[in-house]
């Protein structure tokens, strides 16, 4: 498919995204979906740190909860919801900030531990100081949209990833992508011919971090009450990075495919097998694993190209990943 | 005096539960440094361990302190065969990989053994939970936390003198250090990494069949242990076995301490402070960057 034609077939995919309530108006099968496209933009911001600066984030929790936190509490203050969330973002993107200059100084495993660490920081200092946060008891969060909410939470969810992905495809294209990849190659190469990894890797962490706290709000906004254990927690961390890295993490469309895959088998096991859910998710994890090892996209990809193409001259065929002091990540581009 | 002793009581405990976190803790960094995999199953394994224990006492009225050898056994053979089963074949991809099969063989073990046990606690009732020994009037100290102390020390010695004093440690050391010249001097790399892994996967399940006596069984039990083993290993410098070792007690006192003077909830809170001080700080840990 030629880029022209990629992007053709987004635009519409999107479009018809946004038509779907004239013809669904089940609250269920929209909150469903809601999810569907909420972690499909979480996916993606995640993609620019994760995939295309090639920095495995575990902690953006961090972020979303800065998200819901923030809108919970600018709103307890008089704020209105809207300028809340605004504000919400700034503190997500200070936390970005400090996370981002501490651990930016790490690589490989020690950012991925390091980055889990800051945001299980934030969960335990938003548990254990209730005259702020409201502490395990949880705290109230303003409705955004206050008629027919589900329809236009699932709008706001769908503007939100077409958002993400337009900036994904921006940044893509620009300069600032092919600095990401590069650092993502090989730091130290791309620092000897005067990339400052450190100023990219955190400029990709600002816009990742500002997008998944606009997704953090929303989500606190739909429950209407929020606790530190469901949105700082680890879990969610891992679902936005599980959903990038399955759809193929360094691709354009991989978040949003894993995510229409993931959370959509979730919600399905959640009605089929009850109490073993987590289990069948944990099963098809595996298999993705196992058997499409570059994520769903990014095998695929692979497999078109090698299709496509005639076979690589042996010389050009990559040495194996771990001679490099930094395990190489695989090379997936679109 | 009071306050002295307090803190030394504080200090003994710590130093008690920091022997266990020190056994997991080896072996999280056995597993990383000989395969560079961070495990997140290691929590799982634990819990797999716990739960292993408390069903043979249960059914046949074992005593934790002579079953748990049986717990560490069966995970070593589970841990081996997820190697071979699962790891091996996707060595080679982007390390992004392994984090994703071992998040997901957690959930599965999670779920699995709430499936068959439920998600309550359950806690065990042997005699010896409620004897103490004082040392002085001040200070005293449970029993069965001696006994667990005991053991695990003995087993971390027993993994220290394995991994630095035999033909296995020696290969798998090698490994850590260059996996594709390894092979070049007659290592059979997978074998290696293979019984890495597994006895990685056995010092958490020992751990576990300790911690069954004196703490409460549920099977969401091992992610904290899971996330301290994190710390551990990164303060211990990254795959080194006895950094490992230290850290877990250093983690241990210092959790026992702050519950003294600031309480409980801020104990993991602490954990990860200074976790995140060493890696800015002193990114190669506490004690300098020997792998395994």
């Amino acid at each position: 498919m030629s880029k022209k034609w990629q992007a053709i077939a987004l635009v519409a995919f999107f479009v018809l995204a946004l038509l779907v309530p004239t013809v669904i108006r089940a609250d269920y099968t929209l909150q469903v979906l809601f999810r569907v496209f909420l972690f499909a933009a979480l996916g993606l911001a995640w993609n620019l740190v994760g995939g295309y600066t090639g920095q495995l984030s575990l902690g953006h929790a961090a972020y979303f909860g800065a998200g819901a936190y923030g809108l919970a509490l600018f709103s307890k203050a008089g704020v209105p919801p809207w300028i809340a969330i605004l504000l919400s973002v700034v503190l997500a993107m200070l936390f970005a900030l400090l996370i981002g200059s501490v651990s930016f100084r790490l690589r490989g495993p020690y950012f991925a531990l390091a980055t889990i660490a800051f945001a299980e920081v934030l969960r335990l200092v938003a548990k254990n100081l209730p005259d702020v946060t409201g502490g395990d008891v949880g705290t109230q969060v303003p409705l955004l949209f206050t008629r027919s909410s589900t329809v236009w939470f699932y709008e706001a969810g769908v503007v939100l990833t077409a958002a993400v992905l337009a900036t994904t495809v921006w940044i893509v294209r620009s300069r600032l992508g092919y600095y990401l990849m590069a650092i993502r190659e090989d730091q130290d190469t791309a620092m000897s011919v005067g990339v400052n990894a450190t100023r990219y890797k955190l400029t990709a962490l600002l816009i990742s971090s500002a997008f998944t706290a606009v997704g953090g709000a929303f989500y606190a906004s739909l429950f209407l009450y929020i606790v530190p254990d469901q949105v700082l927690s680890m879990d969610i961390s891992s679902e936005v990075a599980i959903v990038a890295m399955l759809g193929g993490a360094g691709t354009l469309v991989g978040p949003l495919v894993g995510s229409i895959i993931l959370e959509s088998a979730a919600e399905i096991f959640k009605n089929i097998f009850q109490e073993a859910h987590l289990l069948i998710y944990g099963v098809l994890i595996m298999l993705v694993v196992l058997f499409l090892p570059e994520g769903i996209v990014g095998t695929l990809v692979q497999k078109l190209r090698i299709f496509k193409s005639p076979p690589p001259a042996p010389f050009a065929a990559s040495p194996p990943a771990e001679i490099h002091a930094e395990p190489e990540r695989a090379a997936i581009h679109e | 005096m009071h306050f002295l002793y307090s803190a030394l009581q504080a200090i003994l405990n710590g130093i008690l539960t920091g022997s266990l976190y020190a056994l997991i803790g080896m072996g999280m960094a056995l597993i990383f440094g000989v395969m560079r995999i961070v495990n997140f199953a290691h929590g799982a394994f634990l819990m797999l361990g716990m739960y292993a224990t408390y069903t043979m006492f249960l059914k046949s009225g074992l005593n934790p302190y002579i079953s748990f050898l049986v717990a560490g056994l069966f995970l070593f053979g589970f841990g081996y065969l997820v190697f071979m089963g699962l790891l091996r074949p996707i060595r080679g991809h982007t390390d992004f990989m392994d984090i994703l099969m071992t998040m997901g063989l957690s959930l599965i073990l999670i779920d699995g053994v709430q499936l068959v046990f439920g998600a309550d606690y359950h806690q065990i009732n042997i005699p010896l939970l409620s004897k103490n020994i004082h040392f002085g009037s001040q200070i005293s100290l449970n029993a069965p936390w001696l006994v667990s102390f005991a053991i695990a020390l003995v087993c971390a010695l027993l993994l220290y003198y394995v991994v630095m004093h035999t033909m296995f440690g020696r290969a798998a050391r090698a490994v850590a250090q260059n996996r594709y010249s390894a092979p070049l001097v007659g290592i059979n790399v997978n074998r290696v990494q293979g019984i890495a892994f597994g006895i990685g996967a056995a010092a958490a399940g020992i751990a576990g069949g300790l911690l069954l006596p004196v703490f409460y069984l549920y099977p969401e039990v091992g992610n904290q242990f899971k996330l301290k083993s994190f710390v551990m290993v990164v303060l211990g410098g990254m795959g080194s076995i006895q950094g490992a070792a230290v850290a877990g007690v250093v983690l241990g006192v210092v959790e026992s301490l702050t519950s003294l003077y600031w309480g409980n909830e801020w104990a993991l809170a602490v954990d990860f402070i200074i976790f995140l001080l060493v890696l800015s700080l002193r990114p190669n840990g506490l004690f300098g960057s020997q792998r395994v």
